[in-house]
């Protein structure tokens, strides 16, 4: 890497509290390294310091319970999530979401919560977190707070996260679990791409709810909608909820067009 | 900072900065040079290696996060004095050119096949989306797979562009 920085590894919630406080603006945390460090080396990011979570007790930890729902550590990579049986059985939606996301080899080194503070519009795993209630917890030498996800985006790279704050882990909770749905992501390629828009759909007990990515300064959920809800209907709804810029990747208005085709199709394909 | 790793089955004890990453690590510290810099940000895979028995790229893993890992690289492949299985079903499809992909693709298909000895055609293509190749058109390297599995007779039915 051209840019130099101190690599800092504490291995207690305490210690990694007390070198965010003691270095805030100046750290930057890592944990797969795959957004960060492609940062750093093109001179997006100058931090003097990075500190590695992943030797916190219990960062990869991954499990699920009927009591406290699904449970994501700050190292839970992308294919952790696949890879356990029950998340793929409990939780469809949110493996359809993480397995459209980069390719294998930053599925394997990526991780879940990376996805999120990162706050990049186009991040898969956000539409997945919105629509089933997700819960962001949030700890600082202060303490810790909950935070649902539908409150977490703020803004293009924005999070709700304060100056000494980190993710600590997310929540799915178990009352989402058995929700059925579908992610559309437009790429230019089958393989390894940014999305263009990405659309889910998620139905769980009766209700309906879409999320959208890449079309928006945050992902964007959509709620509300009606069991009598007709194409136009929610056609209308989702398109009233996004706001897409033109950029490198499409124009607002090819956005828009996907956004309005996606949100059709899945409306017939999420029953 | 010092770091210990294994690589191929050989332990090393190295001095690396900080700020260095794993993959200029291989190269320059442990004279590793078979695992390549492409583009340097995890988008074409030439840099894939098998850490903790999982492909990654190693151009965006700091040496430092590898102290006490488990590494294969493209040099551990071959243990005789010939090419690997793996080798020789990529050289006998012409599914290399110019060579410059090929040592992480091998790294690729080896989790592949380590993980679904009996992948589908679509596991397969997903195994190497992360691996770009600019000479073949990838049906090379598919049928190379398909040799791998046991499936030579379906190579005809792969449509070369």
């Amino acid at each position: 890497m051209v840019y130099e920085f101190r690599y800092l590894a504490p291995k207690s919630v305490g210690r990694l509290c007390a070198a965010l406080t003691e270095h805030a603006g100046a750290a930057k945390l890592l944990a797969g390294g795959t957004d960060l460090l492609p940062n750093i080396r093109n001179g997006v990011f100058k931090p003097d310091y990075v500190i590695d979570l992943k030797l916190l007790p219990g960062a990869a930890k991954l499990q699920y319970s009927q009591v406290d729902g699904l449970i994501i550590g700050p190292a839970v990579t992308i294919n952790d999530l696949l890879r356990q049986r029950s998340v793929r059985r409990l939780y469809p939606v949110l493996c359809d979401c993480a397995h459209q996301l980069a390719s294998h080899q930053i599925r394997n080194r990526a991780t879940v919560a990376g996805n999120v503070v990162n706050a990049s519009p186009c991040s898969d795993m956000a539409p997945a977190l919105l629509c089933l209630d997700a819960v962001a917890v949030i700890r600082s030498a202060a303490g810790q707070r909950q935070l649902p996800f539908s409150q977490f985006f703020t803004g293009v790279k924005k999070t709700a996260l304060l100056p000494g704050e980190f993710l600590e882990k997310i929540i799915v909770p178990a009352a989402s679990s058995n929700a059925s749905g579908r992610y559309l992501k437009l790429k230019r390629i089958a393989g390894h791409d940014l999305g263009i828009v990405g659309v889910l759909c998620t139905l769980h007990q009766g209700r309906r709810r879409y999320a959208v990515s890449s079309a928006a300064p945050t992902p964007v959920l959509v709620d509300g909608f009606s069991a009598g809800d007709g194409p136009e209907d929610v056609e209308r709804r989702v398109l009233a909820a996004v706001s897409p810029i033109s950029d490198v990747r499409a124009s607002q208005e090819y956005r828009r067009h996907m956004i309005a085709v996606y949100a059709r199709q899945l409306l017939q394909e999420v029953r | 900072m010092r770091i210990s790793l294994t690589v191929n089955g050989q332990r090393y004890t190295v001095d690396v900065a900080e700020h260095k990453t794993l993959l200029r690590c291989l190269r320059e510290d442990l004279g590793l040079t078979g695992t390549k810099e492409g583009c340097g940000m995890g988008e074409c895979g030439a840099c894939t290696i098998i850490f903790n028995g999982r492909v990654v790229n190693a151009c965006m893993i700091l040496a430092v996060e590898a102290n006490g890992a488990t590494i294969e690289t493209i040099e551990g492949e071959a243990t005789g004095p010939g090419l690997s299985e793996i080798q020789t079903a990529l050289e006998r499809n012409n599914s290399a050119q110019c060579g410059f992909c090929t040592p992480g693709m091998v790294m690729s298909i080896k989790e592949l096949l380590r993980d679904k000895p009996k992948p589908t055609i679509d596991e397969m293509k997903e195994a190497i989306e992360g691996n770009f190749c600019r000479c073949t058109g990838y049906v090379q390297i598919i049928e190379a797979i398909l040799d791998l599995t046991g499936r030579s007779a379906e190579k005809g039915e792969l449509k070369h562009v």
